[in-house]
């Protein structure tokens, strides 16, 4: 096997080459760019500033993804197509070793390859990001998980490759089927709701799949036919992954070019607010223009045209209204987005700050040296990271906060200043800062157990009101902020759960208040049909050629409360499979003639995974050619040694008399 | 000796959708016999072969090779059969010495003496890559990788097509003089007759996907016969007879080649009253020629191809 690594590693020593020199080449433009941000920072304004490349090890994931995907198909591809040639692949496989050695011969070489072209540039960049002085912003070596789950990604698309290029298949393009599995392990790493060992293991899984798929196509010369059953369990499963992939993508293309017929002709209402603080219901989507009807029934008439006011108009006249994020929603953060590591807060002309989780503290870098000068705690400034423990809970746009009080940082004078501290026994739950024109800083409103006010900048109370108006536990709170400043129309939806448990019937509160007035005015709207409670057309033609065994794959969670599986959508699926994929599969093992157990196996397998099932069955099998049977005129199938309608064997040749035959001698002189 | 056959097929047969390729081949080759395996293009040679190692799955048969199954041929029987493709790819980048360092590694029979012998018998050089060999260098660097390790079996696929004359005589050279063995067994296909007569003690003849012949050499060419039939003009139609390989009719002259000879061919032609009928000596490429070729009639007589009015 040592010899065949050898050979490998030399046959492609160019590839490794030019994969490592292009990655090294695209890291370094990243380093470059990065370095010209920091040159050029005070031309780039503050809405801009939020969103560079900050870390440039965290902002180069595309990059990396994609390269390490590229290379790793082309590598295992061409490790194939090398010798794909009838002649020299006779060459490499017939020789004293087990298909089995090749294989790991060609594998081990190829993913030393991977993990030299890919993996040496990826770990210097990690390092480069990691020594103080090359970049002003944090570091944490967490941050290199994503680059490693691009990496293992990349290992997988090294297979499906592999599997491209050794796959012998009816349909041309079905050999890439397996590249559909590799880019669904590639979206593992950002499934919200998977933590490091469901990634993990989601990965390893699909790389097994695909690595045995690709074990087995070495035995059996990249057909289906000839492999052990490891083999053909694993480019069953990939292929019907990829096909499911390729099938999602004609779904999604015809639903764009057939918009008119069935699909999003679904309307949808939401409840609107004009900055006078007029309520009216907004029925949108369909493909039409959107409709504003008061809470009387009457459409609202635009006075210049006498028409029904249209979108663009009635956006001019609505007011804005902003969120307050609270505590459980902050948690369902997802685990790889960079704020959790860290989040941009504001630039200096020689500094930059930012907000660390890691610390709860703003953490500052000088752009010259890019080294870290310190860091901002609610007890004021410290020369290093952790100060002396004290930490804010969460940042906003302009404030911070801890579980009393709301802090705004002085970033010229490295200091903090409390703008508001809660009452006794008063946490804070939520905060967010309202920019209502850009850039100014206008107000913040903070939510606590008992109280919802609005502040000033100064940390002035604009109003105060109970926050327990509507439901005790909700903590879905908008703010809509009226014409007339500091006049505003709280949003209290009611609790997700009670909601659900009284039929979806719960209403919306609504209260307007002012500083003046108080809480003038309060009213319930009705429920308008929450989206989540009904299934358009297209969701129900879509479940149609859902595989039923997927609904059990996304909505399998094991969070303390995970999303309510669409039974009624679950239901269509399996219909559908029983009464369409089911007798097809059903039929097509009886075509190829397979035995009772393997058409009731291959008709379960429908059932589970129905249209992808069914494009992977004819992707795997070779189609079964039949001739007519010479004793009973029928068609049978040619594979079989003896007619599957009359039991006869195949005749031999006709003879033509001119056969000459005669018993060849044992040994010659 | 082991008188179990090195090769044995029953049944073998290959479709490639419903074209049958090979079709219910029954074979089996003695152990230290050299078999050539003949046939027109497409009559299933290579196709035979590839089933054989392994490379390409049957339809439906079964076969074995040094006793091992077709299906499942495991490195040891591997390490015991060297096989020669058809077309001679090797690793482009590989030089000569690198190529025999390459497979050596593999085989712990390896011979260099024998590797050296063939590659100098067609001057190779050793530092020479294979992707600047010519057709016959790279033919003669195979045939050196596939005799170093001396196996029992040896399967070339027509080892010398595509070669000019004096790489295919080297070649030719080579498997007389190198490959005798009393215990080594040689399957090779080709259509090179001359290279048959030199070197075959047996041949198998495939038409059309089917194994029409499998004799020694001799009983072949006993069994083809030339008849030449002489008439005052032009010959009357050639009559059914079993056996008959090609008829060519020409103004007083009917020529008939045929299989089986016997007294009921005889009394056939004589029926047709010629006015003398004599058999004509037949070479064996001549034999084959007329064995593999279009089967039937074939008249030159200008009155029959005249346009009439």
């Amino acid at each position: 096997m040592k010899t065949l690594i050898f050979k490998e590693l030399r046959e492609n020593v160019r590839l490794a080459v030019l994969g490592l020199g292009i990655l090294a080449l695209v890291l370094a433009l990243n380093v470059q760019k990065y370095s010209t941000i920091l040159k050029n920072l005070g031309g780039i304004s503050d809405s801009q500033q939020m969103y560079l490349p900050w870390q440039p090890l965290v902002a180069s994931d595309f990059l990396i993804g994609f390269f390490c995907a590229i290379f790793g198909a082309v590598l295992g591809w061409f490790q194939i197509h090398n010798e794909r040639h009838r002649d020299l692949w006779a060459f490499l496989v017939h020789r004293p070793v087990s298909r089995t050695q090749i294989f790991f011969g060609k594998v081990i070489a190829g993913l030393g390859i991977y993990l030299v072209a890919a993996g040496l540039p990826l770990v210097c960049f990690i390092v480069w990001a990691g020594i103080p002085g090359h970049v002003a912003a944090p570091f944490q070596w967490a941050m290199a998980l994503q680059t490693a789950w691009l990496f293992l990604a990349g290992i997988a698309f090294y297979f499906a490759g592999m599997l491209t290029g050794l796959r012998q298949a009816r349909w041309y393009a079905s050999r890439t089927f397996g590249l559909g599995l590799a880019f669904m392990i590639l979206l593992a790493y950002a499934v919200p709701i998977w933590g490091f060992w469901e990634i993990l293991a989601a990965m390893l899984i699909g790389i097994a799949i695909l690595a045995a798929a690709v074990w087995g196509g070495f035995h059996s010369n990249g057909h289906y036919n000839g492999q052990p059953a490891l083999g053909k369990l694993g480019l069953t499963a990939s292929i019907t992954v990829g096909a499911g992939v390729v099938a999602f993508i004609v779904l999604a293309l015809l639903a764009s070019l057939l918009p008119n017929l069935v699909f999003n002709n679904d309307r949808w209402a939401t409840y609107v607010m004009t900055k006078d603080g007029t309520i009216y219901k907004e029925t949108q989507g369909g493909r039409r223009p959107p409709e504003f009807v008061g809470l009387d029934g009457k459409p609202l008439i635009d006075a210049k045209t006498g028409r029904m006011v249209e979108s663009e108009e009635f956006n001019r006249r609505a007011c804005n209204t902003t969120w307050i994020p609270m505590d459980w929603e902050k948690a369902s953060l997802t685990r790889r987005n960079p704020t959790t590591f860290f989040t941009f807060w504001q630039a200096t002309p020689d500094t930059i700050w930012y907000y660390w989780n890691r610390y709860g503290r703003l953490v500052g870098y000088d752009i010259a040296t890019r080294r870290c000068i310190g860091s901002l705690g609610p007890n004021g400034f410290a020369n290093d990271l952790s100060g002396g423990g004290d930490r804010f809970n969460a940042p906003d746009l302009r404030t911070l906060q801890t579980a009393t009080a709301i802090y705004r940082a002085d970033l010229q004078n490295r200091a903090t200043k409390i703008l508001f501290t809660t009452e006794k026994d008063e946490t804070i739950l939520g905060a967010t800062d309202v920019l209502l024109n850009g850039n100014d800083w206008d107000y913040t409103v903070v939510a606590t157990k008992r109280h919802i006010r609005l502040l000033t900048p100064e940390g002035k109370v604009v109003w105060k009101t109970p926050d327990d108006q509507a439901y005790p536990d909700s903590w879905r709170v908008r703010v809509s902020f009226l014409e007339k400043p500091g006049q505003c129309a709280l949003w209290f939806a009611p609790p997700y759960g009670a909601n659900k448990k009284a039929g979806w019937k719960l209403p919306t509160h609504v209260a307007w208040i002012d500083s003046e007035q108080g809480l003038f005015k309060s009213m319930d709207l009705p429920n308008l049909n929450p989206p989540w409670n009904r299934y358009p057309l297209r969701a129900k033609l879509l479940s149609l050629l859902m595989p039923p065994a997927l609904w059990a794959a996304i909505y399998w969670d094991d969070r303390p409360e995970p999303p309510e599986m669409p039974w009624k959508l679950v239901l269509i699926s399996l219909a559908a499979a029983a009464v369409v994929w089911v007798p097809l599969g059903f039929w097509l093992a009886w075509r190829h003639n397979f035995d009772v157990r393997a058409r009731l196996g291959w008709a379960v397998f429908h059932l589970l995974c129905g249209l992808p099932g069914f494009l992977a069955f004819l992707s795997v099998q070779e189609w079964p050619a039949r001739t007519p049977c010479a004793n009973c005129g029928k068609l049978r199938s040619i594979d079989r040694e003896k007619c599957e309608h009359c039991g006869v064997d195949f005749a031999p040749p006709e003879k033509n008399g001119t056969e000459i035959f005669a018993p060849l001698e044992a040994s010659r002189t | 000796m082991n008188e179990q056959p090195v090769i044995q097929t029953r049944g073998l047969t290959k479709y490639f959708g419903t074209k049958p390729a090979v079709l219910d081949l029954n074979l089996e080759v003695p152990r230290g016999s050299v078999l050539a395996f003949l046939g027109r293009n497409g009559s299933g040679k290579t196709t035979t072969i590839r089933m054989l190692l392994g490379l390409l799955k049957p339809t439906r048969g079964e076969g074995s090779i040094l006793g091992h199954d077709i299906r499942a041929l495991p490195p040891e029987a591997r390490a015991r059969i060297g096989y020669l493709t058809e077309e001679h790819q090797l690793y482009g980048w590989m030089s000569v010495k690198e190529c025999g360092g390459f497979q050596s590694q593999f085989y712990p029979r390896w011979n260099e003496k024998i590797f050296r012998g063939v590659i100098g018998h067609f001057s190779l050089k050793p530092t020479v890559r294979v992707k600047d060999l010519s057709r016959g260098e790279r033919a003669g660097l195979c045939l050196g990788l596939v005799l170093a390790p001396e196996p029992e079996l040896l399967i070339l696929d027509d080892p010398a097509m595509g070669l000019d004359p004096v790489a295919h005589r080297s070649l030719v050279e080579s498997m007389i003089y190198l490959t005798r063995r009393s215990d080594r067994t040689i399957f090779f296909s080709s259509h090179q007759l001359a290279d048959v007569e030199r070197v075959a003690d047996y041949i198998a003849i495939l038409d059309r996907s089917v194994l029409r012949a499998c004799c020694s050499l001799e009983t072949f060419r006993s069994s083809v016969r030339q008849v030449r039939l002489q008439f005052p003009g032009t010959p009357p139609p050639v009559p059914k007879i079993p056996g008959l390989l090609q008829a060519f009719r020409t103004e007083g002259e009917l020529r008939l080649v045929c299989v089986h000879y016997n007294e009921a061919v005889e009394r056939a032609l004589r029926a047709l009253a010629p006015a003398q009928m004599e058999q004509v000596p037949i070479s064996l490429e001549e034999a084959f020629l007329s064995y593999l070729g279009e089967r039937g009639e074939k008249s030159f007589i200008l009155s029959e191809t005249e346009v009439q009015p």
